[in-house]
């Protein structure tokens, strides 16, 4: 097990402070360490792990499982890289901003709004990113529901309207 | 004097690539700036899903023009984990040497357009021409001057021959003399130092706080290298140096980046004396068992990271590309504030923007509420005439 000391230390030191908070901790392979955490605890969690030294997000990456959506952070102290996976149902996708601790998180939080609806309590207002401002608002394109060819069939039909 | 807004950009504020920049300016003086990106989103990531692993190789290289080796490379690492592929050293050895010479031909790239922000441009022609010979290695190995498709799914697709790493290792000599001129041209040349030093400040640890990455960060003294930290490909075993600067300033950036070129230098040159024999590739199946799999890789500009989802068959469940540009616009923002408007392209040209990989400045003034668009030319002549009336003549050099 010393082999992967620095990750063992990591994982107790979660375990040890959030207890139920954090789940499924498990070390895949050396420097890559894996949890799933409550959407209510993902700020308390940051903000204790970057004073432990794992101060740079790397990025924050959405994903759709069909009944949930969610989130992956990737935090790490340079060495070891923790992927924090967070859910939020389907229904009503919230997640609260992790902008007071992680300022530079902004640019990926607008993602998970724009390209998941994901709505992010908390953030500053802004323009959208990365989609461009004509881009209809209520359709999020990496859901696995939004089909491009369904995209492109309703911009061709519409531009067609628009001819006659 | 009345606060005024400009917009700088989306028509290349200092990169030929599409991003836009609200400056609120009281005088000359940028009081606040906040950027507008996804002038140049293409969907990218939900493509991916819709194409096999393979196919994805061909959109992987094209998500960027010059780092297109660092995205393929980043992605093939996470596809040959997830379906447990071990790599033939050899086929890492070339994935490092063509990374090393990409990094070259990268930072020589941007050592030209920053002496053309600071309106230098004999050094401009300079390290352009001599970045030809950077091209002409990768022409030489890939048949390619910039997507080189060198990698595959388990391996590369091209071997290195004796006449090539010759001819390779010639112009990395020649090219390490030249860049040694550049280094003391960068350290010592006053008007490198006068037009650079001070400008764009971004301490250590507003670096950290923003997610800084690359030579940006390293510029700032923030000690961050994916090479270094979490060795990938064979970087455990090669012997270079971690570069920082702690000037916090353009200037710092221009010397983190020279001081690379000679580490890349001494890299390709181990490499190429190293080149284990053995195959090029392994056979990876082409669909793959349900993984999840996280990487990292330090392209020219800072850390990449890619995150992949398989789910059993032949396209991806979810691939996630972070390009380190959208890392460090947030850092920009601040570089900016409490700067002044002439320095606003060599600011911005400092952090190596690339705004295919990420994804615009216009002026308002809010009293009078017009707007003006500066074009390049403009804002070029204002920041040599700013510096005239300080004291400082570019047009004489």
């Amino acid at each position: 097990m010393s082999e992967f000391a620095k990750e063992e230390e990591l994982k107790k030191m979660l375990e040890n402070k959030f207890g139920a908070g954090v789940s499924a901790v498990d070390i895949r392979r050396a420097r890559r360490v894996w949890l799933e955490a409550a959407p209510e605890k993902l700020v308390e969690i940051l903000k204790f792990m970057k004073a432990a030294g794992y101060n740079h997000i790397s990025t924050i990456t959405g994903f759709d499982e069909g009944e949930n959506l969610g989130a992956f952070y990737h935090a790490t102290d340079n060495h070891i890289m923790a992927t924090i996976k967070v859910k939020t149902p389907l229904s009503s996708p919230k997640l609260p901003t992790i902008t007071g601790i992680f300022p530079g998180a902004i640019s990926y939080e607008r993602e998970l709004e724009d390209l998941f609806g994901i709505k992010i309590e908390g953030l500053a207002p802004g323009r959208r990113y990365p989609l461009s401002d004509d881009f209809p608002k209520d359709q999020y394109p990496l859901r696995k529901s939004w089909k491009t060819a369904d995209f492109q069939a309703a911009r061709k039909s519409a531009s067609a309207k628009e001819a006659k | 004097m009345s606060k005024i807004t400009i917009p700088l950009g989306p028509q290349h504020p200092a990169l030929k690539e599409p991003e836009n920049f609200m400056l609120v300016l009281e005088g000359e003086q940028i009081e606040n700036a906040t950027i507008n990106l996804g002038y140049n989103h293409r969907g990218m990531e939900k493509a991916a899903e819709e194409r096999t692993f393979i196919q994805n190789m061909y959109l992987l290289e094209r998500v960027c023009g010059i780092c297109s080796h660092s995205h393929t490379t980043c992605y093939v690492t996470n596809v040959e984990e997830a379906a447990k592929a071990e790599v033939p050293e050899r086929a890492l050895a070339i994935r490092v040497l063509v990374g090393e010479l990409e990094r070259v031909h990268s930072h020589l790239l941007w050592l030209g357009v920053a002496a053309y922000e600071i309106g230098f441009e004999t050094l401009f022609m300079y390290t352009w021409r001599d970045r030809e010979q950077v091209l002409d290695c990768l022409e030489l190995l890939s048949g390619n001057r910039v997507h080189y498709s060198i990698n595959t799914i388990g391996g590369v697709r091209r071997d290195i021959t004796p006449e090539q790493k010759n001819e390779v290792l010639k112009r990395i000599n020649f090219l390490e003399e030249r860049t040694k001129y550049y280094i003391k041209v960068a350290t010592e040349e006053p008007t490198v130092r006068a037009r650079a030093a001070n400008v764009g400040k971004l301490p250590y640890e507003v670096a950290l706080e923003r997610g800084a990455v690359g030579p940006t960060a390293r510029a700032s003294g923030v000690k961050r290298d994916v090479r270094k930290d979490a060795p990938y490909l064979l970087y455990d075993k090669l012997d270079f140096n971690l570069i920082t600067h702690d000037s916090c300033d353009v200037f710092g950036r221009v010397v983190v980046r020279a001081l690379e070129l000679m580490e890349s230098y001494k890299l390709i040159k181990q490499v190429l004396n190293y080149l284990p024999e053995g195959p090029l590739t392994v056979k990876v199946p082409p669909r793959i068992a349900p993984a999840e799999v996280v990487n990292l890789y330090e392209a020219p500009r800072g850390e990449d990271i890619h995150y992949l989802k398989t789910n059993g068959t032949d396209k991806p469940e979810r691939l996630k590309v972070r390009a380190p540009t959208l890392a460090n616009l947030q850092s920009v923002t601040y570089m900016l504030e409490g700067g002044w408007l002439a320095d606003v392209p060599l600011v911005i040209a400092a952090i190596d923007p690339c705004m295919s990989c990420t994804d615009r400045a216009m002026v308002y003034d809010r009293k009078t509420d017009k707007t003006q668009v500066y074009d390049w030319e403009d804002l070029r002549r204002l920041g040599i005439e700013a510096y005239k009336r300080k004291g400082v003549d570019f047009s004489k050099f």
